[in-house]
């Protein structure tokens, strides 16, 4: 029997808990193929959900991280198109199917197995995703929802309490208020579904009910943070309202409630759906929603409207604001309907686990996602949630271990004092750091090694597991500071043990700060929910807890001040003040005189009614404005008057900015005007950018490639250039990254992404640590250019200002970028291109649902705001673009840097020019041997390509060997032909690139002699017109991302020249491969590629 | 994907003569069962069309065609295996085409201007993947078909992740209930299908795999789901299965009433119903 499926379903821990690592280290390739056919059968036969599961995050390890190591594993191979193809519609079966042919009849190898990977481990996921789905679905009290498609099946009705109103006063409102939670150790994370359904005894978090209060805000004592209203409304509609997203709407139509991606009220609609009131079975059914309304209030012509309200509580607080609001709604709807029998006060147990239920299936619906445990602001106090192993009676019996739903065991007085709990709020600062995360990816990570066993992270996960019961027994003996010490210890522990980017330079710094500061008063620190630099705990004596709420205010402050260049914030930091809330989630029904919205509500609602004439408003309406002005300070009716009269938006200082901007950084409005007028008439766009159909692709043979493995015979010729002072590295960091921070406008070059040797460290650091140590190797230091751009020169030139140059000794340049581009609306017809005719990955159907109805309000958008017309809704940096790193190198020539160093070092001939992303990079000698041996003009760095290499790469074209843009493929499917990848390296002679260029070293101080050629080589270089992702941020946190239209330039074209002599070198892959995205990071540490990394600083 | 490749079922026990059986189309004009069903698959723009039937029982249909014949094949299901073995007997004339798959003895009627299998054709095409037409069949019929449970993914289409064959009740309500359907209502094939090559991969693991008994087409699709993107296309119009008791009347009532004859029958039916109705009152 294969040795991995006996791991897999042994019914002995102490088996099925070994890891898949220690097996495939021993392993040869042909072992680890023996063992992949033996899973496949396996996942593919077993009935049970765990087995299956398994055995495909296994396939995907292997083929991820153990089979491209072996000997036999050839490096080179092409993926078959018609299976990528498949991966990106989720067909994850199909794609492995062609794949695994592939496989058998090419052989294994890199690529194949990467596509493989891919595709094991999509599926895995989207099995796990199903499996939640299929249980949220038939968990106790969903089932119905799900049958009901029409009004005449529909059971739903509301209270009398809530249709009974006095001649021309208003419905009366149904009012809840929820806290939301904050978790004191959630066991490694544990509350993910699948973690929970599988291994329930391990499934345990504590979790505590709290108020909210803003510190400093004016908005006094701690209060629920989040609250829902719902009345009846004489309008067949159902009207919806966020008072702090400002958003409302009068929905008519079946089809725009089950629209949630169309405006800020997926949330609420998601409510509306999971607590019944329209059940999800009637999606798509094709029936009035009128007739259901009807059939729900029992009064023909009647609605209902929901309101949220949330209190001052910034996004990412990682409190479970959004699943404790949904909680929140859904209760009131359930109350307002009779499916809770308690109309007001508080919920008994049984309906509060309807209204998680319905809560998981809400999240499921919005395409979000939280935890098993979210909603425990329902519940009152200090509980432990923990998983429950399924039995006969349970839906899940059979299919997983543990339920989908937990228990929830509220600790009493008698288990936690009176004086426990306040001593808990007296010594616990609450904070919100203001970073922008994303925890998806880290949820995805540690259901990954879970199921891999991996070594290390299973023996945090069984230490977490064992924090949580001392946690618990410092509650009971009132040990406070003790608490501190094992949220500590949980962090530095198994926490960053099993996920190590749950901390960050963000995050440490404040603690090494603070415990500085208040030193032995400073009990520990405490992450809040997925990761920490945004909602955080910091515990302290409770003599100090007031200086130490001030202090951190101003140390999270100076912090992101430090670090904002390179990293993300949504916000400016905040601290809280809170209360443990000991009631859970309440409702009061409000009546008459007290029958009023909350403040804010009719600002947004009243100015559409004053409109009206008066004959044509209904009883609520005048009800509602008897109600506003009966209950409105002086204050508030001046707020409604300048929200019905906006004052003219005073927008000249920032229109200002932006021209002064444009004309500092060397905006060109001639060419701006000319791309903008092409860029309407069709001329150009996304379509265009490719090459002519006509035109030939050819892959290159291995032959026409120098492999870099054999640049040993070239070392000596390219140590002697290195200690001769003939060599510059040039790192691009002009470039937003806006893959990196989805177009969050930092700068990438400065981002801490990763502890390596020790510390975070940014990514010039780890540049400037390899030209660090070839400067000491060759005992010449090496010059160090850093090219920036308009949106990155002054942060970088500000950090490598306080931070000496991360102890660099050599010559370091910064070289200014000396064009900008202004960002445009996106034309319809490329949006349509990008979304529709380009191969997409799909999503999760729900959350693609989403995804497909956002980007046709983004369609709307651009349509509204001018198709082609200039940007400028954002902050002025953000309206700005660079415009290509093709600009990067001719800029050293312009901004007179190149001028400089030939000054200081005549006998520099060469230039090592990399992307600030490609990690594994350096002056390797042997490569720069071969370069300078073969006497040609630029030697370009080339990887053989794996399934998420997409951009291009090295072909014949037209029968000239050549980079190529991806963007300028004539077909996409071209590309898999390709099984060379640009690393984006190029090696450089000086004066042959400057002979190209017609000019010579003397000619560099010839301003208008080194503009005229600079333009010259541009106009024969390509312009790509591409599509950006920009962030708009607004009110507490909250971000939209827009589509922009941009161009550039890229260098690879150069190698289209004819009159260029290029070199194509085929390098490892842990030297050439780069780091665009955040959820790369994960495998790049594991797979050895961090490793390579820290081998070169 | 193109379809251009038919085959109909004609070789169960018992329903060998079904195909045989006249009926007057929509034109007034005689036709048999097999020349309507061959019709519907030509209007699909199928060339090349297969016929499944028991062994002997080829000149028959040969001659049943008409002026299609010439799209005509014929294959023999030597042993009663199943409606699976059926399908599968077709598989080198499939080769590594997809393929329209109809049953001999059902008879369609469309509810708008196109056809049925036009319609699955069309949808298969834009999907590149197999097709089941379904129709919304109400629970107490479930011990009649196969029905499908999936997610709604369009209007009318759904993703398949389960098939089971004639289903209880219970079977249903736990896996087969989808969004958008009155409760005890149920997505059954429709006898029609557009179908892959893993369809005749899974029929022959089954058929190899040592087992001597009857293989259902159901057991087949079910695993394709789990293999492949499968879909199911609900269907407006009816089909009427010319096997069961007034089956061939029903589907000659609902040809009639859609055609050129249509007020000459209503008519004549309303005065057989009046002169009962006369009868019985006097």
């Amino acid at each position: 029997m294969s040795q991995l499926v006996a791991i897999i379903t042994s019914p002995d821990p102490a088996v099925r808990n070994r890891p898949l690592d220690a097996f495939c280290r021993a392993a040869s390739a042909a072992d680890l193929l023996a063992e992949c056919a033996d899973l496949e059968r396996l996942r593919r036969t077993s009935n049970n959900l765990y087995e299956r599961v398994r055995a495909l995050f296994f396939l995907y390890a292997i083929h991820r991280f153990h089979l491209p190591q072996k000997e036999g594993v050839a490096s080179r191979a092409l993926i078959p198109f018609h299976g990528y193809e498949h991966l990106l519609k989720r067909r994850y079966e199909e794609a492995i199917s062609i794949f695994a042919a592939a496989q058998t009849s090419d052989g294994p190898s890199e690529p194949l197995s990467s596509a493989l990977s891919a595709a094991y481990r999509g599926l895995a996921f989207q099995t796990l995703a199903d499996q939640v789905r299929r249980s949220v679905r038939s968990v106790r009290g969903n089932q119905w929802m799900f049958r009901t498609g029409h009004p005449a099946d529909y059971p739903i009705r509301i209270r009398p309490e809530l249709l009974k109103r006095e001649p021309g006063g208003p419905f009366p409102i149904l009012h809840e208020a929820t806290p939301v939670r904050m978790d004191l150790t959630h066991s490694g994370w544990s509350d993910i579904f699948f973690l929970g359904m599988d291994y329930p005894e391990a499934a345990r978090v504590l979790n505590v009910s709290i108020d909210l209060a803003v510190r400093g805000s004016g908005n006094g004592a701690p209060k629920p943070p989040v609250e829902a209203y719902f009345r009846v409304i004489d309008r067949p509609v159902l009207r919806l309202v966020s008072v702090d997203l400002e958003a409302s709407a009068e929905i008519e139509d079946l089809d725009v409630l089950f629209d949630f991606g169309r405006d800020y009220l997926g949330l609420l609609k998601a409510a509306v759906i999971a607590s019944g009131i329209i059940p999800p079975g009637m999606e798509g059914s094709g029936q009035p929603l009128a007739a259901v309304l009807e059939q729900l209030t029992g009064k023909p012509g009647h609605g209902i409207e929901i309101v949220s309200h949330v209190n001052d509580i910034p996004k990412g607080s990682r409190l479970a604001v959004s699943t404790n609001l949904l909680a929140c709604l859904i209760a009131a709807c359930m109350r307002a309907t009779r499916q809770a029998q308690s109309l007001t006060g508080q919920l008994d147990e049984r309906e509060r686990r309807i209204v998680a239920a319905r809560a998981i299936l809400g999240e499921w619906l919005g395409g979000s996602g939280g935890g098993w445990q979210d909603s425990g602001g329902v519940w009152p106090g200090i509980k432990v949630i923990e998983g429950v192993r399924a039995s006969e009676s349970d839906i899940e019996f059979g299919v997983s271990r543990g339920r989908l739903l937990p228990d929830h065991r509220i600790l009493g007085r008698d288990e936690v004092s009176a004086e426990t709990r306040v001593k808990l709020q007296d010594s616990l600062v609450l904070v919100h750091g203001g970073m922008a995360q994303d925890v998806g990816p880290i949820l995805e990570m540690v259901t990954e090694k879970y199921l891999l066993r991996s070594e290390a992270e299973w023996t945090g996960r069984e230490e977490a597991c064992t924090i949580l019961d001392h946690i618990v027994g410092l509650l009971r003996t009132g040990n406070v500071q003790g608490i501190g010490e094992a949220t500590q210890r949980n962090f530095e522990g198994p926490i960053q043990t099993i996920i190590p980017w749950a901390s960050n330079l963000y995050t440490e710094t404040l603690i090494e700060r603070v415990r500085t500061e208040f030193q032995q008063d400073f009990w520990g620190f405490w992450m809040l929910g997925g990761m920490s630099g945004g909602g955080m705990g910091f515990v302290f004596a409770p003599h100090r807890k007031t200086e130490a709420q001030h202090r951190l205010q101003i140390i999270m402050r100076d912090a992101k001040r430090k670090l904002e260049g390179g990293v993300p914030f949504a916000m400016e930091p905040v601290v809280y003040d809170f209360a443990i809330n000991e009631r859970g989630t309440w409702a009061e029904l409000l009546t008459g005189r007290d029958a009023g919205m909350p403040p804010g509500y009719y600002n947004l609602v009243l100015p559409a009614v004053l409109r009206k004439e008066t004959r044509m408003l209904s009883e609520s309406e005048r009800s509602d404005l008897q109600q506003f002005s009966a209950t409105q300070t002086p204050d508030r009716i001046q707020g409604f008057f300048e929200r019905l009269l906006p004052r003219q938006q005073n927008d000249g200082g920032r229109g200002e900015s932006l021209d002064s901007l444009l004309a500092e950084f060397g905006f060109d409005p001639a060419t701006h005007d000319q791309i903008q007028s092409d860029l309407r008439s069709g001329r150009i766009g996304l379509a265009q950018n490719r090459l002519p159909v006509s035109t030939r692709i050819e892959d290159v043979s291995h032959d026409e490639v120098f492999d870099a493995a054999d640049a040993g015979r070239y070392r000596s010729l390219g140590e002697d250039a290195l200690a001769q002072g003939a060599v510059a590295v040039v790192s691009l960091a002009g470039g937003a990254g806006s893959r990196w921070t989805h177009g969050a406008g930092v700068v990438k070059a400065l981002n801490p992404f990763c502890r390596l040797k020790g510390r975070h460290r940014s990514f010039i650091e780890v540049h400037l640590a390899k030209s660090q140590r070839t400067s000491t190797r060759y005992g010449t230091d090496v010059p160090h250019i850093i090219t920036t751009s308009y949106m990155t020169h002054d942060p970088v030139e500000r950090f490598l200002c306080e931070e000496r140059n991360y102890g660099y000794p050599g010559p370091l340049y910064l070289s200014p970028g000396r064009t900008v581009g202004l960002r445009l609306i996106p034309m319809t017809r490329d949006l349509r291109f990008a979304w529709e005719e380009m191969p997409q990955q799909m999503l999760d159907a729900q959350a693609q649902k989403v995804r497909d109805s956002s980007r046709a309000a983004l369609i709307g958008w651009a349509q509204s705001m001018g198709e082609g017309s200039n940007y400028t809704d954002n902050l002025p940096l953000q309206c700005l673009h660079p415009v290509g790193h093709w600009y990067e190198i001719p800029n050293l020539f312009r901004n007179g840097v190149l001028e400089k160093l030939l000054e200081a070092r005549p006998a520099l001939r060469y230039l090592m020019v990399h992307n600030i992303d490609t990690m594994g990079v350096d002056l390797d000698p042997g490569i720069l041997g071969y370069h300078i041996d073969s006497g040609r003009a630029m030697s370009v760095e080339v990887i053989t390509r794996k399934i998420e290499d997409r951009g291009g790469g090295l072909a014949r074209v037209d029968g000239h060997m050549r980079l190529i843009e991806g963007m300028a493929l004539p077909r996409e499917e071209a590309e898999f032909d390709l099984s060379y990848y640009n690393s984006n390296t190029f090696w450089i002679d000086i004066d042959a690139l400057l002979s190209l260029f017609d000019i010579s070293r003397a000619d560099l101080a010839n301003h208008d002699r080194v503009t005229q050629a600079v333009r010259a080589m541009a106009n024969r270089m390509p312009a790509y017109m591409t599509l950006k992702d920009v962030k708009k941020r607004w009110g507490k946190g909250h971000e939209d991302i827009y589509p922009v239209t941009q161009f550039e330039k890229l260098w690879v074209d150069m190698t289209a020249l004819t009159e260029i002599t290029c070199n194509f070198i085929a390098v490892p892959r842990a030297r050439g491969q780069q780091l665009k995205e955040v959820a790369q990071l994960d495998g790049w540490l594991r797979d050895g590629s961090a490793a390579y990394v820290e081998a070169r600083m | 994907m193109h379809i251009k490749k038919a085959v109909i079922t004609a070789a169960a026990q018992g329903q060998r003569t079904l195909p045989m059986q006249t009926l007057i189309d929509e034109q007034g004009a005689d036709r048999s069962v097999l020349s309507l069903i061959i019709q519907e698959a030509v209007r699909a723009g199928i060339d090349e069309i297969c016929v499944v039937v028991w062994p002997g029982d080829q000149e028959s249909y040969s001659k049943l065609a008409g002026n299609t014949a010439g799209r005509l094949r014929f294959v023999e299901q030597a042993e009663p295996r199943g409606y699976g073995h059926a399908v599968y007997c077709a598989r080198n004339f499939t080769g590594s085409d997809p393929f329209l798959h109809l049953v001999g003895d059902h008879i369609y009627v469309g509810a708008g201007g196109r056809g049925c299998a036009q319609q699955l054709v069309e949808v298969a095409a834009a999907q590149d993947c197999a097709v089941s037409a379904v129709q919304i069949t109400r629970e107490n019929l479930l011990p009649y078909y196969g029905a499908v449970g999936g997610q709604r993914v369009g209007s009318g289409i759904y993703r398949i992740d389960t098939v089971i064959e004639k289903p209880t009740p219970t079977e249903a309500e736990q896996s087969l209930v989808v969004p958008g359907l009155r409760s005890g209502q149920y997505l059954c094939f429709y006898g029609m299908h557009v179908l892959t090559t893993a369809v005749m991969d899974i029929l022959d693991e089954r058929l190899n795999d040592g087992a001597n008994g009857r293989i259902t087409l159901s057991s087949a699709l079910a695993e394709l789901a789990r293999r492949e993107q499968y879909l199911a296309l609900v269907q407006a119009g009816r089909r009427f299965d010319v096997g069961v008791k007034y089956g061939l009347l029903y589907a000659q009532l609902a040809i009639a009433l859609a055609g050129h004859d249509r007020d000459q029958v209503l008519s004549h039916l309303l005065e057989v119903v009046a002169e009962r109705q006369s009868g019985a009152a006097a």
